[in-house]
């Protein structure tokens, strides 16, 4: 038995070599993409352009403004005087927060009477934006009251302070959070799209025939399939873990072995995937269809876009079944935190359960397309 | 070139769009279907943080700061610990989000309104609920102490010098779902670009296209036939979509239609130019595929703004974002569906998205020659 999957894999290889273009695209996009993409998202949401419309001048309201702008979130990019170019500013999306400024600020702050209103604008096309931004603002803004009050002593300052202890990655870099993530994420494609393509296309070029009258078992044939996929998607895991960890400084706080080895069922439960999208498609096309589809919702399901905490409840219940979701966490946990086996097992478990049930139902629609 | 051939061509890929069901899915329904599917993923609520709270004070009023605490939505008590380096292994374990430290004479310090330090352990593996977890911690702190402090200080509202009012522009209620779906529209338009690269590549798998050769039809006429049927039957798609958003999702869309249907061809023609030219390297659909997922489908959703906005920090990261037809397309969609503004805020994208197209066509033209010769 050994001996035919060998054979069978040697035949993919060959597969590999001819379709040249194919290999190289799968070897060295991937890598590519994920220096690409880390570039271009590493700067999360800083310096967002503000416009101030300042009808104070003061010394209190530059404070402001200067305050404004010695945040990570923001950047005071414009100080206009007509409401109408303010207006203008965040119609064109050149600025996405304005300030507004009431005339006769400094000298009302000073009055215990009166309370000033320092009012924002912002430009709610993008919520995740908007808020980020409009909490930060708010947050400069009542620093600054609680400042102003305790100098006039008008309150105790802050009576209960925070001392804030952030640990695992504390400088908070976007980097050493999407970083995982993606790692996993352009494994899991990668190898999801050999599997799934592998016997569609064998079918639609009447090859498959061909293997049919061969003495090759449904389990043989599953294994020669499943096999090449997996060592792909591995060397590709493989090659961007090593650029992530010396090109890009993200830390490795946990056991590389074990990182390693939970790889495995990861890969194995993708494959296992996307031998069953192939077993069950007619054509190449039909199989492409399934992977854009499954490529999709596995995205959105990951967690990674979107909190699995924030989904709606039944969504939260599917997420389960997405094996990228539990080797995110696995993946993000080790990196960074350097948790141990005995705390991810119930990730763990679900891996290893969605790696056999996949691979079964694989390895049954293999056999009933060899019927 | 000839009207006639082009119409011919365009006759026949109409037929096989509309013959295959699957075809006819792919270019007509599955923008729809996924955005129905994808948009339910997007109705952002605010995350849910687990503390575990270690209580050196140990009195009424460390109990109830607590309690006050925890009676915020987002915060849940769920661990009491005895033991400071019992906080560290919950975190590392994924059990607890954040750990809270009340120190020793909390209260005491607190009827003698003298500041009191309270420690707050994050996890700062994902930047964007560290800081949400630190913000709803310090104003659950405040209100707190508001409340307890006594004296003038017991009304701060009233006295504070100092407010803020906070409007949201073009979207007033800050609804998630009025954000997302017309950016969400951006992605999903991409299905026809793989149908129409799909079925570049298919001709030449099956061997067809040596057929075409063998008669007077030129590359022009072939590669704009099939350009124009595909953007003409993914307008269909993008109207459909559209409807979606509007009748199924309650969007407001406040700018012209016609400009809107006007600016998703010139989309289109940019993805599928695009497209074209990968088409003419590219032998199998195989190859086609993995190249419209990796070039299209999965930085579409990382790096056109969908999100996250588009980074500035460094010219190449600028570039890699603006050289994709979807970071144009979300701002354009953006822009018209909430902003409701006209074409003359939206002349950037719009010539982006044209320089590409008709460039990109010329290429793909070009290659096409030399394959022919």
């Amino acid at each position: 038995m050994l001996r035919r999957v060998h054979n069978l894999i040697i035949k993919e290889v060959i597969h590999f070599k001819r379709d040249w273009m194919l290999t190289l695209l799968i070897l060295l996009v991937p890598a590519l993409q994920l220096i690409l993409m880390t570039r271009s998202t590493e700067q999360g949401i800083t310096r967002q352009p503000v416009v101030i419309l300042d009808q104070d001048h003061s010394r209190l309201s530059r404070r402001l403004v200067t305050a404004l702008d010695n945040t990570e979130e923001l950047w005071v990019r414009f100080q206009v005087q007509d409401p109408d170019k303010m207006r203008y500013l965040l119609d064109s999306g050149q600025a996405k927060l304005a300030v507004l400024i009431p005339a006769g600020f400094a000298q009302g702050v000073r009055d215990p009477r009166t309370s000033q209103q320092v009012q924002l604008i912002a430009d709610g096309t993008n919520v995740v934006v908007a808020s980020t931004i409009m909490g930060a603002a708010s947050g400069v803004i009542s620093h600054l009251a609680a400042q102003l009050a305790s100098a006039l002593g008008l309150i105790v300052p802050e009576l209960v302070d925070f001392r804030t202890d952030i640990r695992f990655n504390p400088t908070l870099d976007y980097r050493a959070y999407s970083m995982p993530a993606q790692l996993g994420f352009i494994t899991y494609q990668v190898a999801l799209v050999v599997a799934a393509l592998g016997l569609a296309r064998e079918r639609e070029l009447g090859t498959l025939e061909q293997l049919m009258v061969s003495p090759l078992r449904p389990a043989e044939l599953t294994l020669g399939k499943g096999v090449p996929a997996a060592v792909i998607g591995g060397l590709n895991f493989a090659v961007m873990w090593a650029i992530s960890l010396t090109i890009f400084d993200v830390p490795m706080n946990g056991s590389p072995l074990l990182l390693a080895l939970l790889t495995v069922p990861f890969l194995t439960a993708v494959v296992g995937w996307g031998l069953v999208l192939s077993a069950i498609s007619r054509t190449q096309q039909q199989a492409i269809l399934f992977v854009f589809v499954q490529a999709m919702v596995e995205i959105t399901l990951s967690g990674f876009l979107v909190p699995v905490q924030s989904m709606p409840p039944l969504l939260q219940t599917l997420s389960h079944f997405v094996p990228l979701r539990h080797y995110l966490v696995i993946i993000r946990s080790i990196m960074l935190k350097g948790t141990p086996l005995s705390d991810l097992w119930p990730h763990v478990a679900a891996l290893v359960a969605l790696s056999l049930v996949t691979g079964l139902v694989g390895l049954r629609s293999v056999a009933r397309r060899m019927e | 070139m000839s009207l006639r051939r082009t119409a011919a061509i365009i006759r026949k890929e109409m037929l096989h769009i509309v013959r295959d069901p699957r075809n006819l899915f792919l270019v007509i329904v599955s923008p729809s279907f996924l955005l129905l599917l994808l948009v339910h993923l997007f109705s952002f609520e605010g995350g849910q943080f687990i503390l575990a709270v270690l209580d050196q004070d140990r009195t009424n009023l460390s109990r109830s700061f607590v309690h006050s605490i925890g009676s915020d939505p987002n915060l849940s008590v769920a661990y009491w610990v005895d033991d400071y380096d019992a906080i560290l292994p919950l975190l590392v374990g994924g059990k607890a989000d954040t750990g809270l430290v009340i120190p020793p004479g909390f209260g005491a310090r607190l009827q003698g309104r003298r500041t009191v330090t309270v420690q707050a352990i994050l996890d700062g593996t994902d930047p964007f609920d560290a800081s949400q977890a630190s913000s709803i911690l310090a104003a659950q702190a405040d209100i707190f102490a508001a409340a307890n402090a006594g004296g003038p200080a017991g009304h701060p509202a009233a006295l504070a010098p100092l407010e803020v009012r906070t409007t949201t522009w073009y979207n007033v209620g800050m609804e998630s779902l009025h954000s997302m779906v017309p950016a969400l529209l951006a992605i999903v338009l991409i299905m026809p670009t793989l149908a129409l690269t799909l079925a570049l590549t298919r001709e030449k798998e099956s061997g067809t296209l040596e057929g075409l050769f063998a008669t007077p039809v030129s590359g022009l006429e072939y590669t704009l036939g099939k350009l124009l049927t595909y953007v003409v039957m993914g307008l269909v798609s993008a109207g459909l979509a559209l409807l979606v958003a509007v009748w199924w999702f309650k969007v407001p869309f406040r700018g012209s239609l016609l400009i809107y249907l006007l600016l998703s061809s010139t989309y289109y023609l940019a993805c599928m130019g695009t497209a074209a030219v990968i088409a003419s390297f590219v032998k199998s659909q195989q190859t086609a595929m993995f190249v419209v997922l990796i070039i299209f489908l999965v930085p579409s959703f990382f790096l056109s703004g969908l999100i996250t906005p588009v980074s500035t920090a460094s010219r190449a990261a600028a570039l890699t974002s603006y050289s994709m037809p979807s970071t144009h397309f979300v701002e354009i969609s953006r822009v018209v569906f909430l902003k409701g503004l006209g074409l003359a805020y939206l002349v950037r994208p719009t010539l982006a998205l044209l320089v590409t197209g008709l460039g990109s066509l010329a290429l793909a033209l070009l290659f096409f020659k030399k394959k022919i010769a």
